[in-house]
């Protein structure tokens, strides 16, 4: 049975289908096409009220931003708290959202400033959840080169690494492991970096500078 | 280059994002400066140990319910939306139609200005209270609008009293007061100019000498 739900949002109706759609149906067709569509004219469709193509960019960026958000917080329930609460927000504010960044620029500060306040409320609640390592992990050259360098004080498993790293992490300032994250887990260029949280990008390798300096001392045990 | 500019360009060098003559004036510097080379290694390391964090993300079977999470949310949302926050929902999607989107600074200034010019003039224009007795006694209203300005000189005042001259003392009606009253006269009714007299002008003279002191 289709289960249809059709609310209004900001003056908005938004109407889903939690079931999919049939083969060969028209509803079928038309989120295949929305699927090959850019950014930019699915945010243009989900402003005419067409929420399915929102939903497609749902799916484009959740795990991206899922991981940015879990870095910094270390917690998959939180991440995933926050990541939701992004999407909210983006879909509530886009009718405001003029283009002037990519919609992923946009989405990702949203998620970085939400994620931000969130770990300041929170400061003393540290709650790592490390239970979901992928297991590929265990032919990265550089685990296999860390690994066969163990002396005594690194005896440590692969969770404890995480561990480690964790709660070095967590004893930067948020704007440091914000940029720290973004740069070195994610693999974001300091422009990237720059206009997702608004700054100039010496603002951005200060930043990174700083907290790698201080990671240093964190991680000393295993550089 | 010293060790300064060169640590901060240890990034750069590892993601290749020098020009080339950068590039080698940092690899001279590394073979030159022993601190600078430990520096950079376990900067290198540090990124290569950072990264293992890439592994840490969950199944992707995790992710299943993810936007069916995410509807359910935004319909809580919605129902749990105030009246203010639809309100301003509908005034925001209004000021975002495209014809507007141009014209919203214009709008927000426009009913900026607006709000401040009705401010100023609610609150120069004259109380209800008093209004109502205007209405009842005109006296007040010739009282309000004829005194002289409040800064002007005896000169001034008296240039402004052209009538008094003609003023009797049958007009002069003693006034405890102020000391420039009105004085409504039954008898010159008819008069079309109201008249005024100085009462009195109760200005004690001050003194400005140091009271003297006794030693």
């Amino acid at each position: 049975m289709k289960l249809k739900e059709s609310f209004k949002l900001g003056g908005r109706f938004l109407r889903r289908t939690d079931a999919p759609a049939p083969v060969g149906s028209p509803a079928l067709e038309h989120e295949i096409d929305l699927q090959h569509e850019d950014d930019e004219t699915l945010v243009r469709r989900t402003q005419k009220g067409e929420s399915a193509a929102f939903d497609v960019l749902v799916g484009r960026y959740k795990e991206r931003l899922y991981a940015t958000v879990y870095h910094m917080t270390a917690n998959h329930e939180d991440a995933n708290d926050l990541v939701q609460d992004t999407f909210i927000k983006a879909f509530k504010s886009l009718r405001s959202f003029r283009g002037q960044s990519s919609f992923y620029t946009w989405v990702y500060r949203i998620a970085v400033n939400r994620t931000i306040n969130f770990i300041k409320r929170r400061k003393n609640r540290n709650q790592y959840s490390l239970d979901d390592v992928d297991s590929s992990i265990q032919n990265d050259p550089d685990l296999v080169e860390l690994m066969s360098h163990v002396t005594p004080r690194r005896e440590a498993g692969l969770a404890e690494l995480h561990q480690k790293l964790n709660e070095a992490l967590q004893q930067l300032s948020e704007p440091h492991r914000a940029v720290v994250t973004m740069h070195d887990i994610q693999g974001m260029t300091h422009a990237d970096i720059a206009r997702v949280i608004k700054c100039s990008e010496g603002t951005v390798r200060s930043r990174l500078f700083y907290a790698r300096q201080q990671l240093q001392g964190l991680l000393s045990d295993y550089l | 280059m010293d060790c300064k500019k060169a640590q901060r360009l240890f990034d750069d060098l590892a993601h290749e994002r020098l020009v080339p003559e950068t590039a080698a004036h940092v690899r001279r510097h590394l073979a030159e400066c022993t601190d600078c080379r430990v520096l950079e290694q376990r900067g290198a390391r540090l990124q290569r140990l950072l990264a293992l964090k890439r592994y840490e993300r969950p199944a992707p079977e995790y992710f299943d319910n993810f936007h069916s999470e995410f509807h359910s949310r935004l319909l809580a949302e919605a129902q749990h939306t105030g009246w203010w926050e639809q309100a301003l929902g509908r005034i925001e999607n209004l000021l975002a139609i495209g014809s507007l989107r141009m014209w919203r600074y214009s709008v927000a200034s426009a009913v900026g200005v607006a709000a401040v010019v009705g401010l100023m003039w609610t609150s120069v224009r004259p109380s209800g209270d008093f209004a109502s007795q205007a209405a009842a006694d005109p006296s007040l209203v010739a009282e309000e609008t004829m005194l002289p300005p409040p800064h002007s000189t005896p000169s001034a005042i008296a240039a402004s009293l052209t009538g008094l001259s003609r003023v009797s003392s049958s007009d002069y009606q003693p006034s405890t007061a102020g000391s420039v009253v009105l004085v409504p006269t039954p008898t010159r009714a008819d008069s079309p100019a109201p008249r005024y007299v100085l009462d009195r002008i109760a200005v004690t003279p001050a003194s400005y000498e140091v009271a003297s002191v006794h030693f």
